[in-house]
């Protein structure tokens, strides 16, 4: 028996090092936990059938002496990133016999550090909810409390993790789809700066907030994913050069923005609240400093979001025709071919998603809705980047509420929107934030808490982040 | 919003949908579109205190291309394409008729 909760990527590579265990005796392990639980859970929708070519290619660079840290670690991947040869879907009957004819830009990388892909996660369909309940593939429920939703859209890998299935997890996140997740399966969930990590291969839900990003259970664990992805791709024209990415002075300042006014609207739990004073007296005892600050611009930020994803969601999800892949409905009109394949291929959430698009682009509404939030996106991305002048990070609780009952807010779409209030401003502003588990409410759930850095200071969150871990 | 404004929505985005379904997303609009109509209102007061500037000039973005040249053998990719399409003949993708 190997107590899975115990590991990380690196005891577990020095696990395999010291020879305790197997990449097979471990890979075993999350199989059978897979087996018992998953059909319940519906973390995963595939186990992959290549897993033992993987492990024998992982155990011959640990024969050959060019094993790195990752190698053979178990990872599952959400089901919009493309793994060559295995099927793709976004949880989506649209695409659901699509097959990748090609490794994303990740899995490439990932693939040649030794990893093993255990299969592919459930998620919102298109990426487009909080709670993993619009996935096509039915929802996927929450490994500490069965009856809650996991998070989303990112929540088939929150759950991987949380519920032993696997020891990592990639993700993506658009606007809080992978550090919501996190904080409701009690994991810590790290959004890169936009251009990072390269989108090639990929599943688009908006191409200007889109961004990969790891999940595990500890800050270091998503820091070893994250070096391990971060490059420049010339497959990706949003992908930041090598050069810049060069930070020389990584001295910080010890000074925390704690945003009050954004913390006191409407629909924020008094028990999350709570927990996020405790976590700032704790940061406050090992010698930050907690400044109040007044930044005005980011309340618009969930607003701005979605004027944005729908508008960019509606023309990402045009390529989606019945003619080149996917679903396609037969018909004797060419118009019906196209209506009749992306009506019947695409769930409630993505069809009303994309009408809402169609409208905000449509002449006359173009201006007072898609270039006021780009305007608006404009100013958080200004009043941050002068906030960032004198401090480190700014600091919220990751999500506004616990993890809520599976079935709740499903027809409250400004509810649920809600989940990602504390996530919006990162995504606009293109810059890191990391999810870290802050505790346990009086019923068990976890409390999480969120650092978001400026542009390219990924090595800020990390730093802290360590810091916070242990305080908790 | 009403349920022929959404019809003509569905068209434009070639999505076949249920009336009883376009129904509830004018509904759905109203509400969204109330909370979204924010950015308006932001955007506004933005400029009267003269801190937004024309999104062209302040954006830092620019065009990345690359040089126009074949990256990749020929057919390297085109039979695993090709089997991806619902309906094929000789090697290409068939529709239906379209003039």
């Amino acid at each position: 028996m190997i107590d899975l909760k115990s590991l990380t990527i690196e005891n577990t590579h020095n696990h395999f090092k010291n020879g305790d265990f197997t990449i097979r005796e471990l890979v075993d392990e999350y199989l059978k936990v897979i087996k018992n639980n998953n059909e319940r859970i519906n973390a995963y929708l595939e186990v992959y059938d290549d897993i033992d070519e993987q492990i024998k290619k992982a155990e011959e660079m640990f024969k050959g002496g060019t094993a790195t840290i990752l190698t053979g670690i178990p990872f599952s991947l959400k089901d919009n990133i493309l793994m060559e040869g295995h099927i793709a879907s976004s949880s989506s009957k649209i695409l659901e016999n699509h097959v990748a004819t090609y490794d994303s830009f990740v899995v490439a990388k990932l693939k040649k550090e030794g990893v093993i892909f255990l299969g592919r996660t459930n998620m919102d369909e298109f990426a487009m909810g909080s709670s993993t309940q619009t996935s096509a593939y039915g929802i996927t429920r929450n490994p500490l409390d069965e009856s809650r939703v996991p998070g989303g859209s990112s929540g088939g890998p929150a759950a991987s993790v949380a519920g032993d299935m696997a020891l990592v997890a990639l993700g993506t996140e658009t606007c809080g789809s992978i550090r919501q997740p996190a904080a409701f399966c009690g994991l810590v969930g790290l959004k890169p700066t936009y251009g990072m990590i390269s989108r090639s291969g990929v599943i688009s839900l908006a191409s200007s907030l889109d961004q990969v990003s790891p999940l595990g259970r500890t800050v270091k664990d998503t820091e070893i994913i994250f070096n391990a992805m971060s490059f420049h791709d010339e497959k990706d024209s949003t992908s930041i050069p090598n050069e810049m990415r060069i930070i020389k002075d990584k001295t910080i300042q010890k000074r925390i923005g704690i945003p009050r006014k954004f913390l006191s609207g409407e629909g924020i739990d008094k028990e999350v609240m709570k927990n996020f004073e405790e976590s700032c007296d704790k940061l406050k005892k090992a010698g930050y400093e907690l400044v109040d600050v007044d930044l005005p611009s980011i309340k618009y930020s969930l607003a701005v979001y979605h004027v944005l994803m729908q508008a960019e969601a509606s023309s990402n999800l045009a390529r989606f025709d019945g003619i080149r892949y996917g679903r396609s409905v037969e018909s004797d009109k060419l118009y019906d071919v196209y209506a009749k394949s992306r009506g019947s291929g695409f769930g409630k959430e993505t069809r009303r998603r994309v009408l809402l698009g169609t409208y905000i682009l449509s002449h006359g509404y173009y201006d007072a809705y898609y270039n006021s939030a780009l305007k608006v996106r404009q100013m958080i991305k200004d009043e941050l980047t002068s906030f960032f002048k004198d401090f480190d990070v700014f600091m919220t609780p990751t999500v506004p509420f616990l993890p809520f009952k599976l079935g709740e807010k499903l027809d409250d779409p400004i509810g649920m929107y809600l989940s990602d209030l504390f996530s919006a401003p990162a995504n606009l502003a293109d810059i890191p934030s990391i999810a870290i588990p802050s505790g346990k409410s009086e019923s068990g759930l976890p409390f999480s808490i969120q650092f978001t850095a400026p542009y390219l200071r990924e090595d800020i969150l990390f730093t802290i982040g360590k810091e916070f871990e242990k305080l908790v | 919003m009403t349920l022929e404004d959404i019809k003509k929505l569905a068209n434009l985005a070639r999505i076949d949908m249920e009336e009883v379904e376009m129904g509830e997303i004018a509904k759905d609009f109203d509400a969204i579109l109330a909370y979204v109509g924010q950015v308006q209102e932001a955007a506004m007061e933005g400029g009267t205190r003269g801190e937004v500037s024309k999104v062209s000039e302040s954006y830092p973005l620019y065009n990345i291309m690359r040089e126009d040249v074949v990256t990749n053998k020929e057919e390297e990719f085109t039979d695993k394409i090709m089997k991806l399409a619902p309906n094929t003949e000789n090697g290409y993708l068939k529709v239906k008729q379209i003039l």
